[in-house]
């Protein structure tokens, strides 16, 4: 599985030590080249409670993270870092980003304007008919009772002179201050859903990036990735990776994979858990670990490490 | 050079299983690597004690062989072809890693080479001491599970 030289970088988020990435793209990019699908966290703003059709980001395990980097075809920057830096760094980006805001403030300031001058001769429409009605009911009135008709009829008039269009409210304006920063459109300011000009291009050599924090199980991970498999986490059969032979979608997960130190003492009782749960759900129970010591391979590679992996079944007997 | 005794006895309880409760055939203890020189303090010390055995009927049937056979239509005749297999007396008491699962595997030695795409496999036998025996089969790799 090689990646496309073509291909930008995937960008991969860290945000509270957790790993996220946002862009469709990259995500069916990674399930088709790197056999990497994940789980998808992000719920809708208007039915957080409705979780079982997540939509995007998807959250990577820090392993995943790890050998995309390790395969350099993603990145990974810490958010809330990065955002401010990008902002405060003084370069093409930065006047990128400036022109993007701009943009933005610009189409924003023209639908306003848009809104306004439509809400007005809404109103203009609306007031010109009130003004008729008050005549008639006016007319009516005069005739009972001659003594009040001044009063109410100044007040109509000055009520629909607000939503005018006569230009009399844009010259008051003018005269006075609080009054032209609501009205002028050069004060409207966008505040911007998404950072996405920030992002571009992908972090030179000097931008830091995030370290990723993986876990022990991490050369297990490794290996399967390597040979093809897709994991998903391992909570619902009690291991680190569900360990599927393709596509999720595709097919039943083969092995519950749990990764251990070359050295590290395995209790027994826990490898005859595994393996009988991995019969009932018709699983094998792998277990696995990086190599150390003299029988280690001479030729290993962080890219590929020394990994030795044995699968447990009930032998029904 | 011998094992401990306790590993010893483990090796003749889980012997003694096979042979009361299920029934194998051939079996074998096994403390030293089978090699062809004559006097026995040069041979050498397996990690752990092994027992070698025939049982009644096929353990283990790999996946892809077993679609083979589902398309020859000859399943029933595996049950009649059974093959030796390796067992690893263990007692749940104890404290297995990885290094020494390695071990155990590199020090068998097989009467024939492996098929293509095929690993060592062995029986790991867990005593406990109401003498309950239990079997599983450990795979050398990652193998795919059985289909049943």
């Amino acid at each position: 599985m090689t990646s496309t030289t073509s291909r930008p970088h995937v960008r991969i988020s860290k945000a509270a030590n957790r790993y996220f990435v946002f862009d469709i793209d990259d995500v069916m990019y990674l399930r088709r080249n790197h056999n990497i699908c994940s789980v998808f966290v992000g719920t809708m703003p208007q039915a957080p409670q409705q979780s079982a059709f997540m939509g995007l980001p998807i959250e990577l395990m820090a392993e995943e993270a790890q050998v995309l980097v390790e395969k350099e075809v993603a990145y990974v920057v810490d958010d809330s870092k990065y955002h401010p830096a990008r902002i405060a760094a003084a370069g093409p980006q930065d006047r990128q980003y400036i022109d993007v805001v701009k943009g933005i403030t610009s189409d924003a300031q023209r639908s306003m304007r848009e809104t306004t001058e439509t809400r007005k001769a809404m109103f203009a429409h609306k007031g010109a008919s009130k003004k008729k009605e008050r005549k008639d009911k006016k007319a009516s009135d005069a005739q009972t009772s001659e003594d009040v008709t001044a009063a109410p009829s100044a007040d109509t008039e000055a009520a629909t002179s607000l939503f005018d269009t006569t230009p009399e409210p844009a010259s008051a304006t003018t005269k006075n201050p609080s009054v032209t920063r609501e009205a002028a459109p050069e004060a409207w300011l966008a505040t911007l859903t998404t950072s996405d000009s920030l992002l571009t291009p992908a972090p030179g050599q000097d931008e830091p990036l995030a370290s990723v924090d993986v876990p022990a199980s991490y050369p297990l991970y490794a290996h399967l990735q390597d040979k093809g498999y897709f994991m998903m986490p391992g909570l619902r059969f009690g291991c680190n990776y569900n360990v599927y032979p393709g596509d999720p979608l595709r097919f039943h997960s083969h092995f519950q994979a749990t990764g251990f130190q070359w050295n590290e003492d395995i209790t027994l009782l826990d490898l005859v858990t595994g393996g009988r749960l991995g019969t009932n759900v018709k699983k094998s129970f792998l277990i696995g670990g990086r190599v150390e010591g003299e029988e280690q391979r001479k030729d290993e590679t962080e890219a590929a490490l020394d990994v030795r992996a044995f699968s447990i079944e009930w032998a029904a007997m | 050079m011998a094992h401990p005794d306790y590993l010893a006895d483990l090796a003749s309880t889980v012997y003694e299983n096979l042979e009361s409760q299920h029934d194998w055939t051939l079996l074998e203890s096994h403390t030293h690597k089978q090699q062809q020189q004559s006097l026995p303090e040069n041979k050498t010390l397996l990690p752990r004690p092994l027992i070698t055995g025939l049982p009644p009927r096929r353990l283990y049937l790999h996946p892809d062989d077993q679609v083979e056979l589902v398309k020859t239509h000859a399943t029933y005749t595996v049950d009649e072809t059974p093959e030796m297999e390796w067992v690893l007396p263990l007692h749940l008491n104890e404290k297995f890693t990885l290094k020494q699962i390695a071990e155990v595997f590199d020090s068998l030695e097989l009467p024939e080479p492996l098929a293509e795409g095929r690993c060592k496999r062995l029986l790991m036998a867990i005593v406990h001491d109401d003498s309950t025996v239990v079997y599983y089969f450990v795979h050398d790799g990652i193998v795919k599970p059985r289909q049943n």
